[in-house]
C-alpha cells in the first residue's frame, strides 16, 4: 500500500516537471539565446557555451529601449489605478443599490464583453483621432482605464461581503462614498489585487490598439518596439530580440511573484465562498 | 421622529443619484469608447464608407453581399472555426489535468501552480516570439520531434501549411492553461470530501473517482472554460500576426486577420461587416454551449 502511493507520488511529479517544461521552457530557450556569445550560432546547441551580457547591453544601446519602457510605465501607471477606482465605483453601485436602470446597465456592461475589439476599431480608431488622442499616452490607456470585465469582477466581490458593517456605519452618519471607501474596499482587497494584476498584465502586453494608435516611434511602447524589431527575423537580430524579450517580461514576472499569493488564493477564496 | 418635507426631498434625490455618480466615470469611458465605436460598427456596415474623406453613402446590404462574394472571407471564414475547434479541447482538458495534479498535498505543489502561470503572464507579443524561434527549421521543437523520431527531418511548423494553424493554436492554449487552472482549482476545491471518502470505502480507483466524480461536479468551470475560449479564440491577433502574418497561402488568415487587412486597406465598411459577422459566431458559439452543457447538467442530475 505504502509503495503504490509512492509510485503514485512519483508518477504525479514527473507529470509536473513535464508540463512545467512546456509552461517554462520557452523562457529558458530564449534566455539561453539571448546569452549566447556573438561567436555562437542562434541555434547552435541549447546552452550558452561562452555566457555574455552583451545582448541585454546592445538592448539598450541599439534601440531606444529606455524610451519604450518608459512609454509602457507611464500607460501602465495610469491605467491601472484609475481602472481599479472607477470600475470599483460603478461595481459597488451595481452590487449595492437598487436603483432604477440597474438591470439594464448590467446587462449592456456584461453583453459588451461579448463583443470582439476588431469589429470596432476602426470607429475607435477615428474617435480617438477626432478627440486628439492619436499617438499619446492616455490615448494608449482608454481601453483600460475603465473596463466592463473590471465593473462585473468588482460587483461580484461586493456582492460576496456582509452588509452588516456597512449598515452600522450608514448608522454612524458615514457617506456613501466613506462607506465604499473605509468599508467595501478594503474587505475586497484580493480581487482589487487581482484585478490590478490583470490591468497590469493587459495594459504591459498590449499589441493591436498600441499599434494602431501609435503611428510616431517616440510613442511606442515594448510590445510594439519589440514587433517592430521582429520585422526582421534572422541570424544577428534574433539575439537582440530574445534579451529585449526577456527585458520586457521581466516586469511582469516580478509582480506577478511578489503578488501571487494573493493573486492565486485570492481567485480561489472568492470561489469557495460563492 | 418625522422629517420635514424638503429633508425628505433631499434625501431621495440624494439616493436616486448617489449611484449614477458612483457610476459616472465608467459609464463616460465606456459609452465614449466602447458603445458608440461598436454603434458605429453596425452603421459603417451599412454604408460606403470612406475614412480618409469622410464621406459615405448609404448601401443596405451591398458590403455583406461583397464579403460573402469574396472567396478569402470564406477562407478566413472555415479557418476562425477550425481555430476555436482545435483550441477548445486544449483548453478544456488540459488544465483541468493541470488542476487536479496541483490540487494535490504534497510538497512544492505551490512553486508548480506559480511556474503553471507564468505564460499568462507573459507579454503575448514575447510569448509569439518565443514559439515562433521554438517553431523555427532550425528550433528545439523539430529537433525533439526528430530526435524521438517523429519527424524524419526538421520543419518550419509555421511555413507549413498543414502545421500552421494547429501550431498557433497550441500558443493560444499554452498562454491559456495558467488562467483556466486556476478557474478549475476553485471549483475543485469547493467539491466535498465525504464525496471521495465514500467513494474510497466503495473501493473505487483514483480514475474512477476522477471521471465519476471530479469531472461531473466541474461541468460549471468547463461551461465557463468553453465560453471564454469561443470568445476570446475568435479575437486571436498577436499569435498569429506576428508568427505567420496569415500565412502560408492564407492558411492561419482568420476572421481577425481579414478584418485587419481590411481596415489596413481602408476598407472600413467591409472590415465592419466582417466584424459582424465575427460577433454573430460569438453569440452563436457560447449559446451552443451553454444549451450543450445545461443538457448535460440536466442528465447528470436525472
Amino acid at each position: 500500500m505504502k509503495g503504490k502511493s509512492r509510485n503514485k507520488k512519483i508518477i504525479v511529479y514527473f507529470l509536473m516537471i513535464v508540463i512545467t517544461v512546456i509552461t517554462v521552457g520557452p523562457f529558458l530557450y530564449t534566455l539561453f539565446i539571448a546569452l549566447k556569445s556573438p561567436s555562437q550560432g542562434i541555434y547552435d546547441g541549447l546552452l550558452p557555451t561562452d555566457p555574455s551580457l552583451i545582448n541585454f547591453v546592445d538592448a539598450f544601446k541599439k534601440t531606444d529601449f529606455m524610451l519604450y519602457l518608459w512609454n509602457t510605465v507611464i500607460v501602465t501607471g495610469i491605467a491601472v489605478p484609475l481602472n481599479l477606482l472607477f470600475s470599483s465605483l460603478a461595481g459597488y453601485a451595481l452590487a449595492r443599490s437598487n436603483f432604477k436602470g440597474r438591470t439594464l446597465v448590467l446587462t449592456l456592461i456584461i453583453s459588451t464583453m461579448t463583443v470582439p475589439f476588431q469589429l470596432y476599431m476602426a470607429p475607435l480608431f477615428q474617435i480617438a483621432g477626432e478627440m486628439g488622442l492619436r499617438n499619446t499616452h492616455v490615448g494608449l490607456t482608454i481601453l483600460q482605464i475603465s473596463t466592463a470585465f473590471g465593473i462585473y469582477f468588482m460587483r461580484q466581490a461586493f456582492l460576496n461581503i456582509p452588509k452588516e458593517l456597512e449598515e452600522s456605519a450608514y448608522m454612524d452618519g458615514a457617506n456613501p462614498f466613506q462607506v465604499w471607501l473605509k468599508i467595501a474596499v478594503p474587505l475586497v482587497k484580493p480581487t482589487i489585487i487581482s484585478l490590478a494584476i490583470y490591468t497590469f498584465t493587459f495594459t504591459w502586453g498590449d499589441y493591436l490598439w498600441p499599434l494602431l494608435n501609435t503611428t510616431d516611434s517616440t510613442m511606442y511602447t515594448l510590445s510594439i518596439a519589440l514587433a517592430q524589431m521582429s520585422q526582421n527575423f534572422d541570424g544577428g537580430n534574433l539575439k537582440l530580440i530574445s534579451a529585449a524579450s526577456i527585458l520586457t517580461t521581466i516586469p511582469s514576472l516580478l509582480i506577478f511573484i511578489w503578488l501571487q499569493k494573493y493573486f492565486i488564493s485570492g481567485a480561489t477564496d472568492g470561489a469557495v465562498k460563492g | 421622529m418625522r422629517e420635514s418635507p424638503s429633508k425628505i426631498t433631499k434625501n431621495n434625490m440624494m439616493k436616486t443619484l448617489t449611484p449614477w455618480l458612483f457610476l459616472l466615470p465608467s459609464l463616460a469611458i465606456l459609452i465614449t469608447f466602447l458603445i458608440i465605436p461598436i454603434i458605429e460598427a453596425f452603421r459603417w456596415s451599412l454604408l460606403d464608407y470612406k475614412i480618409i474623406a469622410d464621406t459615405s453613402e448609404f448601401i443596405g446590404l451591398a458590403n455583406f453581399r461583397e464579403l460573402f462574394a469574396d472567396e478569402m472571407f470564406w477562407k478566413a471564414f472555415i479557418n476562425t472555426i477550425l481555430f476555436v475547434l482545435i483550441v477548445l479541447p486544449m483548453n478544456i482538458f488540459l488544465p483541468m489535468v493541470l488542476a487536479s495534479l496541483v490540487n494535490q498535498k504534497i510538497k512544492a505543489v505551490g512553486a508548480f501552480r506559480v511556474m503553471y502561470y507564468v505564460p499568462v503572464v507573459t507579454p503575448i507579443v514575447v510569448g509569439a516570439l518565443m514559439w515562433k524561434m521554438l517553431y523555427s527549421q532550425d528550433g528545439a521543437m523539430s529537433r525533439f520531434l526528430v530526435s524521438i523520431g517523429i519527424l524524419d527531418q526538421p520543419m518550419n511548423f509555421l511555413t507549413n501549411s498543414t502545421t500552421a494553424l494547429v501550431a498557433v493554436a497550441f500558443i493560444t492554449a499554452w498562454k491559456g492553461l495558467g488562467y483556466y487552472m486556476i478557474m478549475y482549482l476553485a471549483n475543485l476545491q469547493s467539491i466535498p470530501n465525504q464525496l471521495y471518502e465514500s467513494a474510497s470505502i466503495d473501493g473505487a480507483t483514483s480514475i474512477q473517482k476522477f471521471t465519476k466524480i471530479t469531472m461531473p461536479m466541474l461541468v460549471p468551470s468547463m461551461t465557463l472554460v468553453s465560453i471564454l475560449t469561443i470568445v476570446n479564440g475568435l479575437k486571436v491577433f498577436e499569435e498569429i500576426a506576428l508568427t505567420t502574418n496569415g500565412g502560408p497561402a492564407g492558411a492561419t488568415t482568420t476572421l481577425v486577420m481579414y478584418i485587419y487587412d481590411k481596415f489596413m486597406n481602408l476598407d472600413v465598411s467591409i472590415a465592419s461587416a466582417a466584424g459582424l459577422v465575427l460577433l454573430g459566431l460569438a453569440i452563436v458559439g457560447s449559446l451552443i454551449q451553454m444549451k450543450l452543457t445545461s443538457k448535460r447538467e440536466e442528465d447528470l442530475r436525472a
